[in-house]
């Protein structure tokens, strides 16, 4: 007898837990699904185009080539004169600006529908950010290569010259960019050096080999530093990983 | 006699409601514990149930199979996709070469590869992972996935991106019991979705921690699926199965060069046929002292990685 009301209060207890725990499994399994939150995908990060248009390449895209036309400015014949700065270094002059912004490619670094906010001084002059300045001379390592008119001609300033009195034309720059960097340019035309897009395979399709100014500013040809694009995000902080914290 | 007549008869009763109780409780308890059924809404039919292995499937069936799979993902993501099952090329065998002086560690590489793979966003599917190490070392322990700096690349720091190696002895592949998981001729290491029972044996075994499991069902936004896609490669993946980096099997095995690749702005990223002797990947074999990693594990990787300005 004794043992059967034992029975009856644990099965009684324990139909009473199952009745609890039913809605509460029931429930609780719609209501603690919370998706973990989507990181949207930057445009920027996946974009195969290059930071840079070759003169080739503005031509052909029917960009802005009038800053190529030196004697809109210049005095045909005429030897412009160089500035320098307070370090010696020859400083270019900001009338070149617009043929630096017509050699950016936007799409490598912007959004089609990017708002950019604008910065202004105390003298409400606009600030321009470090990537859109003309950089300063440093081509060659200790300021060896810094004349304009190592590469430039001082009498046809729409035209290039190597060391050699070779001339060519502006959009044909890899040729005097390969009179000097002979080990680049046989591993360029291998395929090695620079970046390739389309087939590997040549007979399925054709492939894209970069100008040498697609990439590099010929006045400062070390690649400038870039953002990147964001990190891993991970639900749970790697604990592996040094200094690592959760976004 | 009539004791034991009785007590049937006085206890049927309370042992009646008792035992009602308790069976009503107990359905009402397996009814709970079955409620995520009610969330499955692919439910596997008597044909796909007794489906053959990828290898022996006829060019009839596969082509089948690749009808199927573009219905689901019509129903699943309503995106009009082409699924295709290519085959390897002949005399092709892919090995991939990185030059770790060039890399900047951009993460450019990785972001291409997730939106050319169709890899799930949320939760985040990535199968490359981009380590700034200190210089002097390659202690892979001290790597660093998280770094977030202004603008890379740091001084003091290299950057090593590392994804699935496509061993030539694939430790990956020599554990998975069902065979869900093997090497192509092309040398491409590739992954049945159908096949894989998401045991995660090759997620242990990979020295390079380039395999992924689907813990939750990928979710991908509609506008962003690419609707070329691959059945050994970049069709979207259910819930429960590996997934990995397989060089971009629908570009690579129509002649093209994978995303990853295109993308890298410093030109570090090198792809193509070993079997060619004038192809970029046998000229840096050839003239540049590269290295695999973790050599000692004897993968024997398709995947160098070299040192050169």
């Amino acid at each position: 007898m004794n043992g059967d009301r034992k029975a009856e209060i644990t099965l009684g207890g324990l139909t009473a837990a199952f009745v609890i725990l039913i809605p509460v499994f029931l429930l609780g399994r719609s209501a603690g699904d919370i998706p973990p939150e989507h990181v949207p995908m930057d445009a920027v990060f996946n974009t195969p185009t290059t930071v840079r248009l070759s003169a080739a390449e503005l031509i052909e895209s029917e960009g802005d080539t009038s800053g190529m036309d030196c004697y809109s400015c210049h005095t045909e014949g005429a030897v412009p004169t160089l500035h320098k700065d307070a370090n010696g270094l020859v400083a270019a002059s900001t009338n070149h600006l617009d043929l630096v912004y017509a050699r950016m490619n936007c799409a490598g670094c912007h959004k089609e529908s990017e708002e950019v906010d604008l910065e202004w001084d105390d003298n409400d002059n606009l600030i321009i950010p470090p990537h859109h300045k003309q950089p300063p001379m440093r081509h060659g390592r200790f300021g060896r290569n810094n004349d304009c008119f190592n590469c430039h001609i001082p009498d046809k300033l729409n035209k290039v010259r190597t060391r050699h009195g070779e001339e060519f034309e502006l959009k044909d720059s890899t040729q005097l960019c390969v009179s000097c960097h002979g080990t680049s340019y046989r591993e360029w035309i291998q395929g090695v050096h620079g970046r390739l897009n389309g087939h590997w395979d040549r007979e399925s399709g054709d492939f894209k080999r970069q100008d040498c100014t697609a990439c590099h500013d010929p006045h400062s040809p070390a690649f400038a530093a870039v953002k990147p694009a964001p990190k891993p995000y991970r639900p749970h902080p790697n604990s592996a990983s040094p200094g690592a914290e959760h976004p | 006699m009539s004791n034991s007549q009785e007590s049937p008869a006085r206890s049927s009763r309370r042992t009646f409601l008792a035992k009602s109780a308790a069976a009503a409780s107990g359905l009402a308890a397996m009814a709970a514990a079955l409620a995520p059924l009610r969330d499955l809404d692919d439910f596997t039919n008597v044909e796909e149930f007794l489906r053959k292995h990828y290898k022996e499937l006829t060019p009839d069936e596969l082509a089948q199979r690749l009808k199927i799979i573009e219905q689901k993902v019509k129903e699943r993501h309503d995106v009009e996709a082409e699924v295709k099952a290519l085959a390897p090329m002949d005399g092709v065998e892919f090995v991939y070469c990185l030059n770790l002086t060039r890399c900047i560690g951009c993460r450019k590489c990785v972001h291409a590869c997730v939106k050319e793979n169709n890899q799930s966003r949320s939760p985040e599917v990535q199968y490359i992972t981009v380590l700034k190490m200190p210089q002097g070392t390659f202690d892979l322990e001290k790597g660093d996935t998280e770094y977030q700096p202004a603008a890379v690349p740091e001084d003091g720091s290299f950057y090593m991106p590392v994804q699935c190696h496509q061993c030539r002895n694939a430790p990956c592949v020599q554990v998975c019991p069902v065979e869900a998981t093997w090497q192509e001729p092309d040398g491409i290491t590739v992954v049945d979705y159908d096949w894989c029972i998401g045991c995660r044996y090759c997620v242990a075994a990979c020295p390079y921690f380039a395999r992924r499991f689907n813990w939750k069902q990928p979710s991908i936004p509609k506008e962003e699926i690419n609707p070329d896609m691959s059945y050994l490669g970049n069709r979207p993946r259910p819930v429960g199965v590996v997934e990995k980096c397989h060089f971009c099997i629908q570009r690579t095995r129509t002649g093209r060069y994978p995303a990853c690749m295109e993308v890298c702005p410093t030109g570090s990223r090198k792809f193509g046929n070993i079997l060619d002797p004038e192809s970029e990947v046998s000229h840096i074999l050839r003239e540049k002292r590269v290295f695999v990693l973790k050599e000692e594990a004897g993968t024997q990787p398709r995947f160098y990685y070299y040192f050169d300005i």
